[in-house]
């Protein structure tokens, strides 16, 4: 069983080897003669006016709550889904139950404005 | 658990990753060609006989380039951000199957990597990692634009990462297994193209805003944010985050393939196994032509209609056409 | 409301600032001075009981002889007509000036350019900013007694650069020699724009910021002056609240080389390919007003056959800048340039036009005063006829089929960056941009000059003023283009194509003109002193790129970055004239 799970572990293995290689070959054959300009943030050919890394729009963190939200949903939906055929009409109505309590979350949230972009 | 398996994996790995590579140097040039010629352009075509060299000598390029770090920018995340972004560009693929047995030196072999029961449930969680890459790229950079295109691509994936996993149940349901190799199997008779119309036209527009391409390609909307999350990013540090584009690209392409098209199936397969991965590559070719032609063709959609149409449309489209196909299976069943 | 009654208005008004407004007497000067104190009432009568309320050309002259400086205004009506100039004179010592931008929204870009190159204060504008040259540059060019380094003579052609075989050059005169020598104790390095802070001053100060509520972290952003999509080396700083644009403010100047100093100091023929430069894309209608300008100091005509030429030359630059107008618009939105191809693609095919007659393909430098500089050969004659007859029109309604309906477009342009009718004329906009507000003015039809008043063709304007509809005004006037080309070709007849002989040097009697055409991106008006020496005293560019720049905050404000960048693209501005 875990037999099929060994050649993604080796995989990923070769994976990160290749891309941290790829990222040394750049240091070790690219110049580097860095500079006071070189290194400024780019801004459009300005110099850039306060910090560059600033605090985050609140918008995006409701997306990623109802990211984490529905996210779940869907993946509770992939087990019921390979399992449908042994469940049956009985497994199919209780996802429909489970569906339809989050669905009414994400009617609120809807209705709420939390997916408005204003 | 034996040594010839191991070396198997191995060789294994070593060409998905290969071909990956290569494949991505060489969309590089096949997205330049046909954009070009749908521009009434010639492409490149000065490197090699018919430019296709090109890629080769962007790489050389791009290994000799100077790499910038900004000043205060975080330089451990800096560095591992274009890494964390590639690495799951280049498992993805791992267990879609390029075709059935074939007998070489003796011995069976698959052709697929790994054939783990949970494939799809593992393609999800792998893509879901690749948006670290992006978002801390953008963060660690120290700059506004890449800041902001870090965050604009994290919410997008996100938001479109939703679709695309409710366009997957619909083939999982008509299977009943999450293994690509069944799915593919499965569709001998009917493509699931035909029985999962809205599925599969959700994977396809979620795909395209999950890889960042026109016209949902707005981390990197040019024209506002400059190169988005990479704009700080120079020589290989960059060209890694193409590569992930493009793989990415490759991926989706080919796991739509297997999902839909009926992966490496086609005439005279059942005789002529090896000829698998030919049908791959030739519907991934397609696949990828399409993803290019709308990039000739589409201007690019604004920021909060694209999260409007991945909240809004996509995803109760998606979750409706699950819905109606376990409907339709409940009653076929009985 | 007939052009008497008006005209009868226009005296009360005059009537009641008896002594404060005077006609101009001297010779071949048109229009009136007005008193600095009077300035504000005057306009004001002016705009609200007159209807001169499109004020499109502010600009300063500098007559040192006399001590004095002269803030010289061109007001139109837009239901068409000549236009009302006056003046205001002040002295050369301590030039103040009262601003027109609150009355004239229009001025406050133009009286910011006056003051950087004249020096001229301007009381009660709001924004009172170098805007062409940088914070901290010394002095202000446009005088008349301002020296640049390497300074030669007044007044081209300079004298041999070869005395007596060797060659002198005046930089080597120059205490800084080479002029890579800095004082000492400054570091270029370390050197910063003193104009940043003053910008980002200007831009957080905006009303009603003081007011209490829930405050959102807002953050100050540059676009430009590298930046993929600005068209050039143009710079927008913006102040964003998440992604939505709180206030905006364009800087210019990146690519500025006093255009009108040059100019002065040409001879009136030199400064003919000088004009090309102005807007590269457009060479031909740029020649055009420059010409016209020219011509209507010298008091001549062009033969007819050098009108159809000159006509049909400019209709020709009209449908080359609206076609990559288009491809660059559906750029800013994100479309990977192949529009942009296409437009291109018919573009190359004009272009061979103009190489044929001119030489060149774009920089033609194909006009004279009193004519054009070759006839066409005969055997571009056949591929005007194949052009205007065939392949253009079928390409517009080749565009007009792929963009007009396209969902995606029409959802990133309709409702985005209006600009109200009202808006557009205080502004002093023009082109596309002033006809897509809805508001029909069109110089070609306001103040005909060559033949377009013998022309059939339509003024095309639409009414929402959003992006979408500048896009449709563009389109529908590339259509406009081709048929005037249509009528000019039938129509083209025989004979001489220019006056007189050809000349190195034209005689201009003194006075001032000031000669407009309707180029493609607007009104193009050349502002013409001369004091009878070869060399032009004044000569003025109203650019319409410039003036139109000043709507791009009105638009932008309120609206997404996005939506910003494809306002830009609207617009139209081609920066070789908008710094000039």
């Amino acid at each position: 069983m875990l037999n099929e799970y060994y050649p993604l572990v080796v995989i990923s293995m070769i994976a990160i080897a290749l891309g941290f290689f790829v990222v040394l070959l750049g240091s070790i054959l690219g110049p580097r003669r860095p500079t006071q300009h070189k290194g400024q943030p780019y801004e459009s050919g300005m110099i850039p006016y306060g910090p560059g890394t600033r605090r985050i729009s609140v918008r995006y963190y409701l997306v990623a709550v109802l990211f984490i939200l529905f996210d779940i949903e869907v993946v509770f939906f992939l087990p019921w889904a390979v399992a449908f055929r042994k469940l049956g009409v009985s497994g199919f109505i209780l996802m429909v139950i489970f569906a339809v309590i989050l669905e009414i979350a994400f009617v609120y949230a809807w209705k709420k404005g939390a997916l408005e972009w204003e | 658990m034996n040594a010839t398996l191991v070396i198997e994996w191995v060789v294994k790995s070593l060409v998905i990753i290969l071909v990956l590579t290569g494949g991505f140097a060489y969309t590089t040039l096949y997205e330049r060609k046909v954009l070009a010629r749908m521009q009434v352009r010639r492409g490149p075509n000065r490197a090699g006989p018919l430019g296709i060299l090109q890629p080769v000598a962007d790489g050389i390029k791009l290994i000799f380039k100077e790499e910038l770090t900004p000043h205060n920018a975080d330089k451990f995340i800096f560095t591992v951000a274009p890494v964390i972004t590639v690495v799951p560009a280049l498992v993805i693929t791992a267990v879609v199957p390029w075709g059935r047995e074939i007998s070489l030196f003796g011995r069976t072999f698959t052709l697929y990597l790994s054939n783990v029961n949970v494939a799809v449930l593992y393609i999800l969680s792998v893509t879901s990692i690749s948006v670290y890459g992006i978002t801390l790229a953008g963060w660690s950079s120290n700059n506004k634009y890449a800041t902001l295109g870090g965050v604009r691509a994290t919410a997008q994936m996100i938001s479109y990462e939703l679709a695309l996993g409710c366009a997957y149940i619909g083939p999982i349901l008509i299977v009943g297994s999450m293994s690509l190799v069944d799915i593919v199997e499965a569709q001998a008779g009917v493509w699931f193209i035909f029985l999962q119309p809205v599925a599969f036209l959700v994977y396809f527009l979620a795909s395209l805003a999950e890889v960042n391409r026109a016209p949902f390609d707005m981390p990197e909307a040019e024209q506002e944010l400059t190169a988005g999350y990479h704009t700080e990013y120079s020589g290989m540090k960059f060209a890694l985050f193409f590569m992930a584009e493009y793989i990415k690209m490759i991926a989706v392409a080919m796991i739509g393939v297997s999902l839909f098209l009926g992966g490496y199936l086609g005439p005279g397969i059942d005789r002529f196994p090896i000829l698998g991965p030919v049908y791959l590559f030739i519907k991934v070719a397609v696949w990828l032509f399409v993803i290019i032609w709308v990039r000739a063709t589409l201007p690019r959609i604004r920021y909060d209609r694209l999260m409007a149409l991945g909240w809004k449309v996509m995803f109760p489209l998606a979750l409706l056409s699950v819905m109606i196909t376990a409907l339709v299976l409940l009653f076929v069943e009985s | 409301m007939t052009q008497q009654v008006l005209a009868k208005q226009v005296q009360e008004v005059f009537a009641r600032f008896s002594d404060g407004v005077v006609e101009d007497q001297r010779v071949g000067y048109q229009g009136y001075i007005v008193a600095p104190e009077h300035l504000l009432d005057f306009a004001r009568a002016l705009r609200d009981e007159c209807g001169y309320d499109y004020l499109t050309t502010v600009t300063g002259v500098d007559y040192l002889a006399d001590g004095k400086m002269e803030v010289v205004y061109h007001a139109f009506k837009t239901l068409g007509g000549p236009a009302l100039e006056f003046k205001v004179q002040t002295n050369r010592q301590n030039p103040i000036v009262p601003s027109l931008a609150l009355i004239y929204p229009s001025a406050e870009l133009q009286e910011r350019e006056i003051w950087d190159l004249f020096g001229i204060r301007f009381e009660g504008h709001p924004d009172l900013r170098r805007i062409l040259l940088w914070e901290g540059f010394y002095g202000h060019p446009l005088r008349k007694d301002w020296k640049e380094p390497y300074f030669e003579e007044v007044a081209k052609p300079f004298k041999s650069r070869f005395p007596d075989g060797k060659v002198y050059r005046a930089e080597d005169k120059h205490p800084l020699k080479d002029n890579i020598d800095f004082p000492e104790g400054f570091d270029p390095a370390k050197w910063e724009a003193e104009g940043d802070a003053a910008l980002y001053k200007a831009l957080t100060n905006i009303p009603g910021a003081d007011e209490p509520g829930i405050k959102t972290e807002q953050i100050i952003l540059n676009f430009g002056p590298q930046h993929p999509s600005t068209h050039g080396v143009f710079r927008m700083a913006v102040l964003l609240d998440g992604e939505t644009i709180v206030n905006l403010k364009h800087v210019l100047g990146y690519l500025h080389r006093n255009h009108e100093k040059i100019g002065e100091r040409n001879t009136y023929i030199q400064n003919m390919p000088f004009t090309d430069r102005l807007d590269y894309i457009t060479s031909m209608s740029n020649n055009f007003g420059y010409a016209v300008a020219v011509e209507k100091l010298m008091g001549i005509q062009p033969p007819e056959r050098a009108e159809y030429l000159r006509v049909m030359m400019a209709e020709f630059t009209r449908v080359i800048s609206h076609l990559m107008s288009i491809g660059f618009l559906l750029n800013d939105l994100g479309a990977f340039f192949t529009p942009m191809m296409y437009a291109l693609e018919e573009r190359e095919m004009i272009l061979d036009v103009f190489e044929a007659v001119s030489g060149s393909r774009m920089m033609c430098n194909y006009f004279r005063f009193g004519g054009v500089a070759h006839d066409v050969p005969d055997y571009i004659f056949d591929k005007i006829k194949g052009l205007v007859f065939e392949r253009l029109p079928r390409r517009v309604d080749e565009i007009d089929a792929y963009l007009t309906k396209n969902e995606i477009i029409r959802a990133r342009c309709e409702g985005v960056g209006v600009l109200t009718p009202e808006q557009a004329i205080a502004l002093g906009v023009s082109g596309p941009l002033l006809r897509g507000s809805g508001v029909p003015y069109d110089i070609r039809r306001a103040e005909p000059y060559s033949i377009y008043d013998r022309l059939d063709f339509d003024v095309v304007f639409t009414e929402h003023g959003d992006v979408y509809d500048r896009y449709l005004v563009r389109l529908e006037e590339i259509r406009q283009s081709i048929r005037i080309l249509q009528q000019v070709v039938k129509q083209m007849p025989e004979g001489p194509i220019q006056i007189g002989k050809s000349t190195y040097q034209v005689k201009v009697p003194p006075g001032e003109a000031y000669g407009r055409v309707e180029a493609p991106k607007g009104e193009l008006g050349f502002y013409l002193v001369s004091d009878g020496k070869p060399n032009p005293y004044r000569y003025h560019v109203r650019s319409p790129s410039f003036v139109n720049l000043g709507a791009l905050a009105p638009m932008s404000i309120g609206s997404k970055v996005a939506d910003a960048v494809v306002n830009l693209g609207s617009i139209d501005i081609v920066l070789g004239e908008v710094d000039r």
